[in-house]
């Protein structure tokens, strides 16, 4: 065997080496969802068999069915959507401006309140959310849209995020030159850095998506009414006192992925690929 | 105090019902005009027979609509508690005492209309029941399902094919039954467990099971010596005997592993061969597994001439105290107990109405196993959760220590290590009594 | 003069663009978490209309608990393995993943899912797989001649458990993370640096490492806050019968919910959800630190 030849049949094994790991874990990540995805075709019989087995012997459909029968989830999916949206909006547009100012600029104050922005991120919801509540209740909030929007119209990660990104992605003399040439502020923000921040008001943006959508504990302490649930919070009508309807969880948890995978792929090119670097010199 | 949920329109409705209900002093009829009551439910299976009940309390009381709420039971009880105190909680809710002796002990309930009391007292419910809701001399709520009556649940395809005759009338048949019983493969594996008992996990369920057996033994969690004054009711044999029972069953016996598939699902799939369940358990194998050849008998006794002890957890519902529609709820809600409405919430749930004038015998025709939860043996002893702000906390930080102890070794074969370790869950129990000020 | 007052300006500017943002916080997060710490020093039962004042009473009985001390064990425990696998697990993946073509976004897509499917039917679905009988972990095992395992029931090793299923979900979260500032190393750097013959280990060593060092923070920081507050999943495996030991994985959070929850004591668990907070921007800080950027003058 020629050099050449050993080289090439070497990086051919590394390379279905490589495929090889990358598949091995790959069945690894999509295992737990093939289960939900055929528990949510199997019947209750089927679910409850010893020894378990993974894929259905008899699939249906009647979960699925049943879901939109035991309940409005279709108002239940639209809800989760019209919050999820809304959410996300408002994060990455907070996002975007917080971060950016945090990363770009110094001020008085500056590392004290990105740290109490961060902060926030770390106390569990779980302790504080009684207080919300509270003050909801005294501007008489309980039970409305607004309220269960409210604490998700800004995300610290996502502040966070965009900061980190900025401070890397972005040099300081791209910044300069604008001013120099004599640009305001805004006209830097809104022409500079935004347009360079593709990939992380995407990346911002499914996250917030995904944050949005998972939401269950507020949206299940403020709204009083059917109406106003989203799925997570639908879903429990299928958690009894000692069991559960593990078919219908799973068809509803499985519908619930769908939007978010579909939000995913619309925004990977956007969060992974590069953009032209435009006016960098090398 | 802020109104209800509902909209702006719905509150000057309610303002009108009020107003007319004032005029109307005297009676309790729900003749106030458009009354909206909110009902919230722990218990989503059973938000099918709230509605289906209210719907025919409808037909005869036009202008009474209804809105319904239900969930999980843990999230009903992170609701409530976070909307009744703060005056956005439903009319009408049910929830078990472990929450309800908290808004007692708040003025968050009010004791039962003079009526409402006294329907409770009317005999329809037997004495236990009725002093189950009774706290300091007054009556809160009314019963609306029998939460426990916990049973053995016996395989019989497995027993005959064991060559037992029937099932256990004592623990130390049980035992025996039980070695019997389950099933070991050649590595040495648990394939089927003798007994289903809970043995891990975490909270109060493992200490209710565990109290399945301490009760028998002649034990309970905690004792009353009079008014506000408890403490630990095991520090003694029965106690050491109930905790030496699971670390045997799990360490010398083998007659049960926390590997193996537990409860209502192992049971119904043939993992198990024997359960102490409540009756849901019938509703689960009718859905999983309708061809199970099983039946149900009374807790055993511990030993012959120790009687069999049965625990009774009557669920009640109750009217918010600060409720604008007072009246036409406890109204409805003496309609929701009634013989009819525990007949529906059986068929449709399998959960049973607590109430003694219901007539069983369609039921039992169908499904003969629920006869031990419907009408258990004369000679049966009850015993019912203590009603008390810290029994939650003594039985769930005690469940936090039996989980570790069952499967612990140095407990083994060592009669004065498991006394020391009772002896510590004791104080650990007697603490949280005096941190509350109920100890005595 | 002139420089100040176009500081000044600057400063105005920044504030006035952060005003909205910060407003929303102050309303919807530092307030309630205010209310929150003034209570901690509370004897505050949620439903009780009377909370008398006990100063650090909820600290010092915090502190002798058993089931916190317990608690803050497991959560740290947790916390250090999950973080450090997912990072070191992370990082190369993205590197490998980092090139275009269908089968990087087919791997891209499919490592990124565990991160949106729903976390409680996903806990039933590990409870499964994690099963000691007819789980696919021990079915997966006895190919390789192991004996199975006790994932869930065996006390020693639930929290390992717990800790393998943190992993899975979160690795897809930091892998796209780090594609993100993969992607942002202008390639003008990376051309360089092979040009100067540099090996792709080298290359990754000393040209991309340093430059995705505000990015490795980002992922260590966000990984350790949301290791500490890891909830659900333990909540989902510990309920039922077929479930860990409770106290093999009691983790702080649980603990709050608990303590808040169910015994209704919201002063103490105000008390330790702030404990947990200190803690936590601790290591934050630390992190700052460590990741510290030479910042352009």
């Amino acid at each position: 065997m020629t050099n050449a030849q050993r080289r090439l049949l070497r990086s051919r094994i590394t390379s279905v080496l490589i495929h090889g790991v990358l598949s091995l874990g790959a069945l690894f990540m999509l295992l737990p969802m093939v289960w939900m995805v055929a528990t949510s075709f199997k019947l209750p019989g089927e679910i409850a068999v010893w020894p378990p087995h993974l894929l259905p012997q008899q699939p249906t459909w009647a979960n699925y069915s049943g879901l939109f029968e035991a309940a409005p989830f279709l108002r239940f999916f639209g809800n989760s959507v019209f919050i999820a949206v809304a959410s996300t909006a408002s994060c990455v547009v907070t996002s975007m401006i917080a971060g950016a100012v945090f990363a770009k600029y110094r001020f008085p104050g500056r590392g004290v309140l990105f740290m109490l922005v961060l902060a926030t991120a770390i106390v569990p919801f779980e302790a504080y959310m009684i207080p919300l509540y509270i003050e909801l209740v005294r501007i008489h909030w309980i039970n409305t849209y607004q309220a269960i929007i409210l604490p998700t119209l800004v995300m610290s990660f996502g502040i966070f995020l965009v900061r980190q990104h900025v401070a890397s992605a972005i040099p300081d003399e791209l910044m300069e030159a604008a001013r120099v040439d004599g640009a305001s502020e805004s006209w830097t923000f809104r022409r500079v850095l935004v347009p360079l921040s593709g990939n992380a008001i995407a990346a911002v943006g499914i996250f917030a998506f995904i944050q949005a959508w998972a939401a269950f504990i507020w949206p299940l302490l403020v709204a009083n009414n059917q109406l106003l649930f989203n799925m997570e919070v639908g879903l429990t009508a299928f958690q009894f006192r000692f069991s559960a309807d593990y078919g219908k969880l799973m068809a509803g948890s499985t519908l619930s992925t769908v939007p978010m995978l579909i939000v995913f792929l619309l925004l990977r090119r956007r969060i992974i690929e590069n953009m032209a670097l435009t006016g960098i010199k090398g | 105090m802020s109104a209800l949920t509902g909209v702006g329109k719905l509150r000057r409705r309610d303002a009108l019902a009020l107003a007319g209900a004032a005029a109307l002093a005297g009676t309790r009829s729900a003749r106030a005009a458009d009354t909206k009551l909110t009902i919230w439910t722990g218990y989503p299976e059973i938000q099918p027979v709230y509605q289906a009940v209210a719907a025919e309390y409808a037909k005869t009381h036009p202008g009474v609509t209804f809105d319904f709420f239900s969930t999980s039971l843990r999230e009903a009880e992170q609701k409530l508690t976070a909307a009744v105190p703060t005056g956005t909680g439903p009319d009408i809710f049910d929830i078990g005492t472990n929450i309800s002796i908290n808004f007692i002990d708040n003025q968050l309930i009010e004791p039962n209309p003079p009526d409402i009391d006294a329907h409770l007292k009317s005999g329809v419910w037997g004495k236990f029941t009725v002093d189950f809701f009774t706290l300091d001399g007054k009556t809160y709520g009314l019963p609306f399902l029998e939460g426990s009556r916990a049973s053995m649940y016996w395989n019989k395809a497995y027993f005959q094919e064991a060559g037992l005759s029937g099932p256990p009338a004592t623990f130390p048949e049980l035992i025996e039954a039980a070695k019997k019983l389950v099933k070991i493969d050649s590595q040495g594996r648990m394939t089927r467990s003798g007994i289903s008992l809970r043995l891990s996990g975490q909270g109060s369920g493992i200490g209710e099971k565990f109290r399945y057996i301490l009760e028998a033994a002649g034990g309970s969690l905690i004792e009353q010596k009079g008014p506000g004054k408890w403490h630990n009711g095991y520090d003694n044999q029965a106690g050491r005997d109930a905790l030496g029972f699971y670390v045997d069953a799990v360490q010398t016996w083998h007659i049960d592993d926390p590997k193996v598939p537990h409860d209502a699902d192992a049971f119904a799939s043939g993992a198990t061969a024997m359960l102490f369940r409540e009756s849901w358990v019938i509703g689960e194998i009718q859905s999983k597994n309708p061809k199970l050849d099983y039946g149900v008998a009374p807790i055993p006794a511990w030993k012959a001439g120790m009687p069999r002890m049965m625990l009774l957890q009557p669920e009640g519902v109750y009217v918010n105290g600060q409720s604008q529609n007072k009246a036409a709820a406890w109204d409805f809600v003496k309609f929701l107990t009634n013989a009819r409405g525990g007949m529906k919430l059986t068929e449709v749930t399998g959960w049973l109405s607590p109430r003694t004038d219901i007539d069983w015998k369609p039921l039992l025709a169908k499904t003969p196993q629920f006869e031990v939860f419907v009408a258990p043996p004369s000679d049966i002893k009850y015993y019912v959760e203590p009603v008390l702000t810290a029994f939650d906390e003594v039985e769930s930080r005690l469940a936090d220590r039996l989980t570790a102890s069952y499967i612990d070794p140095s407990l083994k074969g060592n009669p004065d290590a498991i006394a020391a370790r009772i002896h510590d869950m004791a104080q650990q129990t007697d603490k949280i009594l005096k941190d509350a000020k109920l100890y005595g | 003069m002139k420089r100040f007052r176009r500081h000044a300006g600057l400063w105005v500017w920044c504030y006035a663009m952060l005003f909205p943002v910060l407003a929303i916080y102050a309303y919807v997060r530092i307030y309630p978490i205010g209310r929150s710490v003034q209570l901690s020093f509370f004897d505050w039962k949620l439903m009780a209309r009377v909370r008398p004042f006990i100063g650090w009473d909820n600290y010092t009985r915090m502190l002798g608990d058993e089931n916190f001390h317990i608690a803050i064990w497991n959560t740290f425990v947790y916390s250090l393995a999950t973080v450090l696998l997912s990072t070191v697990i992370a990082l190369p993946l993205a590197v490998l993943l980092a090139r275009r073509g269908r089968a990087s976004a087919v791997y891209q897509t499919i490592y990124f899912l565990p991160v949106i499917t729903p976390l409680v039917p996903m806990s039933i679905a590990w409870k499964w797989i994690y099963d000691y009988n007819y789980g696919i972990l021990n079915y997966a095992l006895s190919f390789v001649g192991i004996p199975p395992i006790a994932w869930l029931t065996d006390p020693h090793i639930a929290l390992w458990a717990l800790v393998i299923m943190g992993v899975w979900k979160v690795l897809g979260y930091n892998l796209v993370i780090f594609l993100v500032g993969i992607r942002n190393i202008p390639a003008p750097y990376i051309e360089a640096a092979s040009l100067d013959g540099a090996s792709d280990l080298q290359t990754f060593w000393h040209v991309t490492m340093p430059l995705l060092r505000p990015i490795v923070l980002y992922v260590l920081v966000t990984s350790t806050i949301n290791a500490f507050n890891v909830f659900t999943q333990v909540y989902v495996m510990t309920l039922g019968s077929q479930a860990a030991p409770g106290q093999a994985v009691r983790v702080l959070v649980y603990d709050i919910y608990q303590n808040a929850f169910q015994y209704f004591r919201m002063g103490y668990a105000s008390a330790e959800a702030v404990t947990l907070t200190l803690i936590v921007l601790g290591f934050t800080l630390i992190q700052f630190r460590a990741f510290r950027q030479r910042e352009a003058a």
